[in-house]
This record gives C-alpha cells, sequence and structure tokens, in this order.
C-alpha cells in the first residue's frame, strides 16, 4: 500500500463527516439524513440501540456499504472513491469480532498486521497492557474464551498506531480490571493525537471516554454534544427534607414533577444545579439529595419522549 | 495480487495439495498400468459384444486404446472428485465462507481493493488446481513409461493436455468463485457451484452412453477437454478458445459485481 499510516490530514480536517448521509435497504431506511462531524483527537462515543443504525454508518464509512445519497469523508477522504486509503490510516473492531480460529493468536496479529503494511508498533505495548501473554499468544484463536478474542480484536485494531480507530463495542465480554485497562489505552492514543470513534451500549463507558458523544435513533441523529452538556440538560431526580411543612416549590425555574409530602418534597430538576439551590436556600432546609446526573438518564431522555426533535440540539 | 493473502491461502490449503497431488498421481499412474494389463482383454469382449463396445466408451474416453484410456481417467468421478475439492469446494466456500464466518470484515478493514482479494483468491487456487492436474498428467506420464507403452503415445501432447485440463477446470474455478463473491452464505455459493459442475457432467456423461442424446455433449464443458484428439494430433483450438470465454464471464461479472455489493453486517 502506497500510503503512509502516520500521514496525517490538515489539523483543520474532521476525522469523519456526514453531510445528509442516507442508506437505504429496500424499503428500510437505516440512516436518514445523517450530518456529523468528529473532530481529530477526540474520543467519540456513538450511541444507539440496536438497530438504530450504528454499525450502518460504521460500515458506509470503511466502504463496505455503499450510501444511497449524502457523502462521507474520513481523514478527508471520500468514503465511496478512497476507502482503500481510509483502511490504510485507521483501525477497525467490528462488533462480536471473529479472527481465524485455526491460527494462534500471534499468527492472527502478525498476518493482519502484515496485510495492514505498516509495523505493528503498539503491539507489544497492547498485549502487556491487556495482560495477553506469550503463551496466550501461542494459543490457538479457536481455544480462546470471549474475552481473550476480543482482546486479540482490540490489539489487531490498534497495533499498527491507526490515525482513527473506529471501535464497535470494544468491550464486549472485557472483564471490569481489562476494561479499565482498555480505557487507560483510549486516554493514550488520544494524548497522541489519535482519534477515537467507538460506539457502545454501556453508557457510564461513554460517559467515563468520550469528549463527545453522538445519540442515533432510527437512523437519525438526535444530539450531538459534548458529555458535560448533555449532563447538564439532562433531569436529576432530587429530595428535600423541611423542618415543618415544605414550601410551594412549583416556581422555581428547571423544577418539575413536585410531589410534596409533608416535610418532604420530590422533584425532577432540569439543568444545572447553582440557581436551584440559591433558590430553595432557607434555615428550614434540613436535608438535601440531588442524585448524579448519568448519561443513562440524558440517553433515555432521547428514547422515551416520542416527540424529541431530531437534527441536533448543538455541537 | 496480494503476496501476503497468497502465500496465505496456500499455506492454508497445503495439507491438502499435497495428499491430493500424492493422489492424483497414482490415479494417473493406474490408467496406463489397467490398459497395459486388461486392454487385450477388453477389445476381445467388444469384438464380440457391441453393446460392450458401447459401454466401453465414458465421456470422451474409451478403455480400448491408450489415449481413451487416458481421457477416460481424467473425466472419472474420482478424477472429478479429485480437481473439484480445489475447483469448486475450497472455490465455493472462499468468499462466502469468510462472509459467514465473519472474518472477511476483518480482512477487509485492511487496505486491500475487494478486486485484488478476489483476483488474489483466484490465482492462488488456479495455482493449485495446476498442480493437480499436473500431478495427474505426470502420473500418467510415469504409468505410460513403466509399461512400455511409449510406442502408442505422443509424449510432447501432454502439456497440451494438461493445458486443455487446467482451462476446463479454471472455467469451474472462475464460476465457483463468482458464486462464493455472490452471496453471503455458503449454502447458496457451494450448491450453485457443484450444480453447474454436476449438470456439465450429466450433459456429458448422457450423450456418451446413449447415442439418441449425443447431442447434449455439446453443451458440455467436459465435452471441451478431449486429451484424446490432443494424443492423437487432432486438437481443436475452438475448445480452448471456448474455455477461456467461459473462465472470463464469472470473472468479469465477479470482478464487476463484488466491489459494488454491499456487505452488511453478518447476521
Amino acid at each position: 500500500m502506497e500510503v503512509p499510516a502516520t500521514t496525517a490530514p490538515a489539523a483543520t480536517e474532521p476525522a469523519i463527516r456526514t453531510q445528509e448521509l442516507s442508506k437505504r435497504y429496500g424499503q428500510l431506511q437505516a440512516l436518514i439524513d445523517l450530518s456529523i462531524e468528529v473532530r481529530q483527537g477526540e474520543i467519540f462515543g456513538f450511541l444507539g440501540p440496536n438497530g438504530a443504525g450504528k454499525s450502518t454508518l460504521i460500515r458506509t464509512l470503511l466502504g463496505f456499504l455503499h450510501a444511497t445519497s449524502g457523502r462521507a469523508s474520513v481523514l478527508g477522504l471520500d468514503t465511496e472513491l478512497q476507502s482503500v486509503e481510509i483502511r490504510a490510516r485507521t483501525g477497525y473492531l467490528p462488533g462480536g469480532v471473529a479472527l481465524y480460529g485455526s491460527l494462534t493468536g500471534a499468527d492472527v496479529l502478525e498476518y493482519l498486521a502484515e496485510l495492514q503494511g505498516g509495523p505493528p508498533v503498539l503491539r507489544e505495548e497492547l498485549c502487556d497492557r491487556l495482560r495477553l501473554s506469550g503463551a496466550d499468544l501461542r494459543r490457538r484463536v479457536r481455544d480462546y474464551s470471549r474475552g481473550m478474542r476480543q482482546k486479540v480484536g482490540v490489539i489487531q485494531a490498534l497495533q499498527h498506531d491507526p490515525q482513527l480507530a473506529i471501535l464497535d463495542e470494544p468491550t464486549e465480554g472485557l472483564d471490569p480490571l481489562i476494561q479499565h485497562a482498555f480505557y487507560a489505552i483510549l486516554d493514550g492514543r488520544r494524548a497522541a493525537g489519535r482519534t477515537i470513534f467507538f460506539s457502545s451500549h454501556v453508557l457510564p463507558e461513554v460517559e467515563r471516554v468520550c469528549d463527545r458523544v453522538g445519540i442515533i435513533r432510527a437512523g437519525r441523529l438526535m444530539t450531538l454534544q459534548t458529555v458535560d452538556e448533555l449532563l447538564v440538560r439532562r433531569r436529576r431526580r432530587v429530595e428535600l427534607r423541611w423542618r415543618g411543612a415544605a414550601p410551594d416549590l412549583t416556581d422555581i425555574p428547571g423544577l418539575g414533577d413536585v410531589v410534596a409530602l409533608g416535610d418532604r418534597v420530590t422533584a425532577t430538576l432540569l439543568g444545572s444545579v447553582g440557581p436551584f439551590v440559591r433558590a430553595i436556600a432557607s434555615p428550614n432546609l434540613e436535608d438535601l439529595t440531588i442524585e448524579p446526573a448519568s448519561l443513562e438518564e440524558a440517553f433515555l431522555e432521547y428514547y422515551t419522549d416520542a416527540d424529541s426533535s431530531p437534527g441536533g440540539r448543538g455541537a | 495480487m496480494n503476496r501476503v493473502l497468497l502465500v496465505r491461502t496456500w499455506r492454508a490449503q497445503l495439507g491438502k495439495v499435497v495428499l491430493i497431488a500424492v493422489v492424483s498421481s497414482a490415479w494417473g499412474w493406474l490408467m496406463p498400468f489397467f490398459y497395459s494389463q486388461f486392454s487385450g482383454t477388453l477389445r476381445e469382449l467388444a469384438k464380440q459384444n457391441p453393446l460392450f463396445g458401447q459401454l466401453s466408451n465414458f465421456g470422451s474416453g474409451s478403455i480400448l486404446t491408450l489415449p481413451g484410456t487416458i481421457t477416460l481417467g481424467t473425466q472419472h468421478p474420482f478424477a472429478i472428485t479429485l480437481v473439484a475439492v480445489f475447483a469448486v469446494g475450497v472455490a465455493g466456500l472462499a468468499i462466502a465462507g469468510e462472509r459467514q464466518a465473519g472474518t472477511l470484515e476483518v480482512l477487509l478493514a485492511r487496505p486491500i481493493p475487494r478486486r485484488t482479494l478476489f483476483i488474489t483468491i483466484w490465482g492462488a487456487l488456479l495455482a493449485l488446481v495446476a498442480l493437480v492436474i499436473a500431478a495427474l498428467v505426470v502420473g500418467m506420464v510415469i504409468g505410460v513409461v513403466t509399461q512400455g507403452l511409449l510406442a502408442e503415445l505422443d509424449l510432447g501432447q501432454m502439456p497440451f493436455v494438461w493445458l486443455n485440463g487446467l482451462l476446463l477446470w479454471s472455467a469451474f474455478l472462475s464460476f465457483s468463485l463468482a458464486m462464493s463473491a455472490t452471496f453471503d452464505r455458503t449454502g447458496p455459493a457451494i450448491g450453485l457451484s457443484l450444480a453447474f459442475l454436476l449438470l456439465n457432467y450429466f450433459l456429458e456423461i448422457l450423450g456418451s452412453l446413449w447415442t439418441d442424446a449425443a447431442w447434449t455433449q455439446e453443451y458440455s464443458l467436459f465435452h471441451h477437454f478431449q486429451p484424446s484428439e490432443i494424443l492423437s494430433g487432432k486438437a481443436d483450438p475452438f475448445d480452448f478458445v471456448l474455455l477461456v470465454v467461459v473462465i472470463a464471464i464469472p470473472l468479469a461479472f465477479a470482478l464487476l459485481l463484488f466491489p459494488r455489493r454491499d456487505l452488511a453486517a453478518p447476521a
């Protein structure tokens, strides 16, 4: 392959850009006018349940699928016309990765590295961090557990230090200890200026590692925001206990679903907590509990709110 | 061609190809041996019983002459099975099998154009088929020499027999690999590949055993593999040209279709 894996696109060029990308399978519209930009050097989480269109987008970016309409580019290269060059600069971990069972782990990694064309500069480090020993690598892949196969899958995707790694459900089958090692690897890749695009169902992990997230529903992008922005706009459950009867809190901005029972009030709070705390400040307030914001709640909002307007609510 | 993929494909088939090449050589050697031991008796039987003479023809071969026996050896179901292991079996499973197993995704995530992948696998399997047919032909030559039958055969024509056989089996290889690149599952790919082989074989054998149905042979690719005509210096160049055309059609189809196919996530 003539395209060197280390050639970087212009710094201003997004790592991934799609413009009104649509994909139709017969009657099924898998992607609908999807427009996203993933910046270079960020970890981008792509969220959505099964069938939402996550894998369709990933496969379109890698040239496995051809878009029905719209355009997509990866590292400044057109996915329809330059997919080979794109694959020279990316690493890909498919969901539920399948490997050659008759080969040893070491042979699989060597074979895929040779096909990639670049030296596997990160292999040793990745094996160490994911605790894949030499003895493990000498065993045939068909004898591996699911977690070990996933480790080899992660290593084959990252061993050549790609500019962009596209990882589909990367922690599937990994134990919690290895998951944390994997998060540290992602942090390291980001620090080295590499871009990570990964899809996941595991919301705490997305919250832990991602800079920005895109949420997709039935082929449409529901939102594309930083994790912090998403958390700020989620509803948190709050509980207050007063000395004596609880005051009327219905006028406090952002507070909803207020239920008063004697000295206790439960409600949901939308937005940041500062203005709310200032509004309820009183010597009669005995106790206040605010649940920590979680991405899960924000995610569920997009999936339970049937009236959510598509197209992104900020970037 | 991708060198890494080529070597890997060969390496994966190494044990199989060695075994089949050895068996093919032994089978090839058996034909002249069989002819030298039994042809006299069989000729007498054919003289006494015309029906036996008719049944001594199988496909384009005949057990009553050395070139005919060699032809028969190449068209016998056992020889067909040996060569079909690679030309139909491995070819039919090559791409559809990787697709079904999910490994095609990992492979195509590398910077390999789909056309290069297809051509590389086709080239790798073509070499294996060429080797198996060469082993068969070499076995026959050894048999002819060891049985002292050199006077009955022009050995200089044997490379053309090999080439004619290679073209025939390349046609089946191209068709099978094209099917493999067309379907996501191995069932339809291998099923259609086998059906194409068996249909061609059926048409050839039917015409050879039943004179009223002799016209069916014209529609069989096996009828354009004529070792006996080549060995008697009457080779028809049309047979070679036709086989080249039949090789090219599925190749062109696959090279056009495979890069344009949507490869959705494996079920």
